[in-house]
């Protein structure tokens, strides 16, 4: 069958067999950010959003997204320009394997659309289907709090994506600020 | 890998004793340490900062490309699906594929009978050679043993076809009595799950008629005697306690995946989910009886590891269907096959009885652990011996030791190896015991370790218990008082406040924790670094990333000895065919082993940089250094930018040669890191409810190269050690049936049901490490089942010492007091 979606801003048709999931379309298609870690929808790799909510796309029927509009991680920015999720999840060291983070961008940057000043209370809730093995969460709450101060422009983002400024300047390596270049 | 089965005779106890010196004098305090390897904080440019993890940008972008993320490189790729034991012990009778074959888009299902399918006994271990692990696997197995054990598989045009044909074959089991307790599987009239003349590579002490894999033990000093001295004195005090931990699946967030194929060259390629890519290369080359040279291995991202991908568990049967289909295959394992067939944590019950004096003076230590290796026995020896020969030389300087360790077969799934490998049962009985005996002696349990502890200068011997030689390890870095000083703070364990309700009690619970940085005068790593005309490098070497930043590490040890960001170090994924031989990510060897190699490559080709540097400036090579992407004249104070002397020494007038190095690494030397893990916690007497508060894990990782990746390797750690200790692990059913399929059956914890966690980095410089670092990877996963233990204890009174923790549990033993 043929599916008609918008696809990242673009109008889309894509080829699916009838038993095929969103995820199996998307990596089918290139888009490959997306991961496939249970295919039960419970570890959240697969989450992108469709029509502004957090959907674990791989228990998402592909036959159910006619006219959707859907949104992966090719959609947010280049390695070039990252947007300020992503950016927050790099200077905040939020990643290790990283087969969890396109999923778990995907859903904090609903969140912080939805919510734009989460407390961490809020943002442990938002994030409790996305699975993270690695990292013990810790990192990844301190990037979304921190793309929180960013996105609400409240903080000064060095063009590198540097590190953001705190109460505790510099970036904590034992230098005087800026001794270690950051 | 050595070790004694025999019990000690009292010659060799005086053996021991009189050979002390000589073990003292093997290993001096001293260390000729290199020049350079020592830098004060203000010194480092590169190590010790938070550079950022090189793979970060590529992986926020969803461009990282994993396994699975190559298929569409392979227009013809066929799909697969395992066909595995629905019944935990018998024979498979009879498969009958023909519905299965018939299927369009089928193209081909095997069996063990099928050409392409090796039938060779081997180990799916992916240690060194010869592996130290049993040789009784086959690729596809008739005899089963567990439910999950492979015995057919389907390549089809795509996934849900493969999985389509497997559902048409009709196999016909004739079933055996299983066994699935370890106290049942050593007992005569145990069904026998090995045949010993099936099996080569036979372990120590395997005796397959009581269904046990290896059996080690080793003495140093007399144990008997000084229990025997205990019974008669008063002064003198004998504790025993009993320890049990339960099946761990590591999780691993990218399920296991490869995809086979024959290259241009006819060569065997396959890009796969590995830690080890060399030792998979080797293992498929014997298998498969293909020469190393026909067989390319290749790394890409890894969504980790964790032990999981220390062995081959796709590779052999992706190899067998790519030949059988004639065309490429990718295997992709779903999280169900991850949680009951592929390889999980070793449940372990071990028992510790001690003999301490009225001031809290250890004489005596004596560890059994049983472990159930479950249906097959990849890593059963190596990890059963490191339950007690990895947190015993917390205590080394207790003068009688003994330590005896059995592994088990049972008709359950096969256990592997997993971060901490056998370190975490161990710790939840050598640090829950010594609360015990802090309790015993009405002793603080701080105090009472203070006093056996290890420290710097120590000879640790209790590492070597299960050689046949006299071993000793020197200690040259240990932070351990420090981090329990710094913890200790942290965590408030001084100005507890009970809470005001009368039914709620709160306190503090810790646990010493000890590790190793790789496997001592085994383990080679190898690096290779060439230089661009711009004064960039391109690194290579066989380091393993799977995830915790170790290219980033090995580009700042690059970078920090030739001058330039790390940002000019690109380092190449490991690659059979491209990169310099390792060993793979394991044994928590990587930034020690791997990471000297780097140091030892890059010191050599700044040799060369000296050399060119020293005619373009016409100064005398003793009078160089780099700094700032320059080669500098301490003298004059001119300098040659790398990028005059990139272009200079390849399209020079008078010397052309191609700036490189390259070195290997191999060493006796395996120097502990130590870490103090504190819970906080309060206990509701009335229900066995628990709440904690924070967990606090100092570490001492020698220094840290980079403190970003160390804090999140501790706060991982410290996710999997809190999940161990509370989660209930994976269940079955009375027929040896998983029962624990998915994610939604595993206690895994989430951003919700995480407690607060708290790492702290306690420097100290080991001289024998580059730049002065140690492991950091496995330790923080072994404290929190004693520590939490222990802060239940200290709490309400009671002792929950067989892992889960859990309210029922609590309440229970509340109830029996």
């Amino acid at each position: 069958m043929e599916i008609d979606l918008t696809l990242n801003d673009d109008d889309v048709t894509f080829e699916a067999a009838r038993s095929d999931t969103l995820l199996d379309v998307l990596r089918d298609n290139g888009y490959t950010g997306a991961k496939r870690g249970c295919d039960t929808g419970n570890c959240g790799f697969c989450t992108v959003i469709v029509d502004g909510e957090p959907v674990k796309s791989c228990i998402r029927p592909a036959s159910q997204l006619e006219g959707a509009d859907v949104e992966t991680i090719e959609s947010l920015g280049t390695q070039d320009d990252l947007g300020p999720v992503q950016s927050a999840f790099v200077d905040n060291a939020a990643l290790q394997c990283g087969f969890c983070i396109p999923g778990m961008i995907m859903r904090s940057k609903v969140l912080l659309e939805e919510t734009p000043n989460p407390d961490e209370a809020e943002i442990r809730d938002a994030l409790s289907e996305n699975l993270c093995r690695c990292t013990g969460y810790e990192k990844i709450i301190d990037a979304v709090q921190d793309a929180s101060t960013r996105m609400s422009g409240e903080a000064d983002v060095a063009a590198d994506g540097g590190y953001p400024d705190g109460d505790d300047a510099g970036c904590g390596c034992g230098y005087p600020d800026g001794g270690c270049g950051k | 890998m050595s070790k004694t089965n025999e019990p000690n005779t009292d010659e060799t106890d005086e053996e021991r004793t009189a050979d002390t010196s000589k073990v003292e004098e093997a290993n001096p305090v001293e260390w000729d340490e290199a020049p350079n390897n020592r830098k004060e904080p203000t010194e480092r440019r590169v190590v010790s900062h938070r550079e950022e993890k090189d793979d970060a940008k590529k992986i926020v972008t969803g461009e990282a490309k994993y396994a699975a993320d190559y298929a569409r490189e392979f227009p013809n790729l066929a799909e697969a699906k395992i066909v595995r034991s629905d019944i935990a012990h018998g024979v498979v009778t009879d498969i009958d594929t023909s519905a299965a074959a018939a299927m369009d888009d089928v193209y081909a299902v095997v069996t063990p009978d099928s050409p392409e399918v090796p039938n060779k006994p081997y180990t799916s271990a992916g240690q060194s050679y010869p592996e130290p692990s049993p040789w009784d696997l086959r690729v596809l197995r008739r005899r089963v043993r567990f439910v999950g054990d492979p015995i057919a598989a389907v390549v089809a045009e795509d996934k849900d076809t493969a999985s389509k044909a497997a559902r048409k074959l009709d196999v016909s089991y004739e079933e055996y009595d299983a066994v699935f307790d370890t106290a049942e599987a050593t007992k005569p009239e145990a069904p026998q799950i090995h045949d010993p003349d099936e099996v080569e590579n036979h372990q120590p002490g395997a005796d397959y008629e009581r269904n046990v894999e290896a059996n080690v033990s080793g003495e140093i000093g007399d144990v008997d005697a000084a229990f025997a001295e205990a019974e008669e004195r008063d002064d003198l005090t004998v504790i025993e306690t009993e320890w049990e931990t339960p099946y761990q699946s590591h999780c691993v967030p990218e399920p296991h995946t490869t995809i086979a194929h024959r290259d241009e060259d006819n060569r065997h390629h396959l890009i796969s989910s590995t830690q080890v890519p060399y030792h998979t290369r080797r293992q498929l080359s014997h298998l498969f009886d293909v020469p190393v040279k026909d067989i390319q291995v290749s790394k890409p991202r890894i969504g980790a590891g964790f032990g999981s991908k220390q062995g081959m568990h796709t590779e052999p049967i992706a190899m067998a269907l790519a030949e059988a289909a004639d065309r490429p295959v990718m295997v992709e394992t779903t999280r169900r096959e991850q949680f009951h067939a592929v390889r999980n944590r070793r449940p372990a019950r071990v028992t510790l009885r001690s003999v301490v004096t009225d001031d809290g003076n250890l004489r005596a230590l004596d560890m059994d652990a049983v472990t159930n290796s479950g249906a097959y026995g990849p890593h059963g020896m190596t990890v059963s011996s490191a339950v007690g020969k990895k947190p015993l030389p917390l205590y080394t300087h207790t003068p009688n030791i003994r330590f005896e360790a059995t592994a088990v077969h049972t008709n359950l799934p096969v256990a592997g190896a997993f971060r901490g490998y056998g370190a975490p049962q161990g710790h939840l009985a050598v640090e829950g015991h010594m609360d015990e005996i802090a309790h015993e002696l009405d002793l603080d349990p701080i105090e009472l370790r203070s006093r056996n502890v290890i420290s710097e200068g120590d000879l640790d011997v209790a590492s070597g218990i299960l050689k046949d030689k006299e071993y000793g390890r020197r200690i040259r870095s240990c932070g351990l008082d420090e981090c329990i000083a710094e913890g200790r703070a942290a965590i408030g364990w001084d100005d507890i406040e009970q809470p005001d309700a009368d039914h709620l009690h709160r306190a503090c619970g810790m646990a010493l924790t000890i590790q190793s940085s790789g496997v001592p005068g085994d383990e080679l790593g190898a690096a290779h670094i060439k230089m661009n005309e711009d004064g960039s490098f391109i690194l290579q070497t066989g380091a393993v990333d799977i995830g915790p930043g170790a290219d980033t590490v090995m580009a700042q040890i690059a970078a920090e000895v030739l001058g330039v960001p790390p940002a000019d170090v690109l380092v190449q994924p490991s690659d059979t065919d491209i990169s310099p031989f390792d060993h793979g990510a394991y044994a928590s060897s990587t930034t020690y082993i791997t990471g000297q190699a780097v140091k030892k490559a890059a010191e050599d080709a700044r040799g060369m940089l000296f050399e060119f540097a020293s005619r373009m400036l016409d100064e005398p090579e003793s009078a160089l250094t780099v700094e700032e992407e320059a080669v500098v004249s301490e003298v004059t104070g001119e300098s040659v930018s790398l990028e005059e002397i990139g272009y200079e020494s390849m399209y020079g007038d008078e010397v052309r040669a191609h700036v490189m190095g390259d070195a290997s690494h191999c060493t006796e030397e395996s120097p502990p890191p130590f870490g103090a893990q504190f819970v906080d916690v309060t206990v509701n007497e009335e229900t066995g409810e628990f709440e904690i508060h924070d967990m606090v894990y100092a570490v001492d990782c020698g220094v840290a190269l980079n403190p970003d990746l160390v804090e999140g390797q501790v706060e991982g750690a410290m996710h999997m050690s809190y999940e161990l200790a509370t989660g209930d692990g994976i269940v079955f059913d009375e027929e040896g049936q998983p029962e624990t399929l998915g994610f939604r059956d595993y206690d895994m914890p989430t951003t919700a049901d995480q407690p607060p966690m708290t790492s702290i980095i306690v420097e100290t410089h080991e001289p024998t490490g580059p730049f002065g670092a140690k492991s950091v990877a496995e330790i923080p996963v072994n404290g929190v089942p004693p520590a939490l233990s222990n802060a239940v204890r200290r709490a309400v009174g009671v002792r929950v010492g067989d892992l889960p923790i859990t309210p029922e549990k609590i309440k229970a033993a509340l109830d029996d007091d």
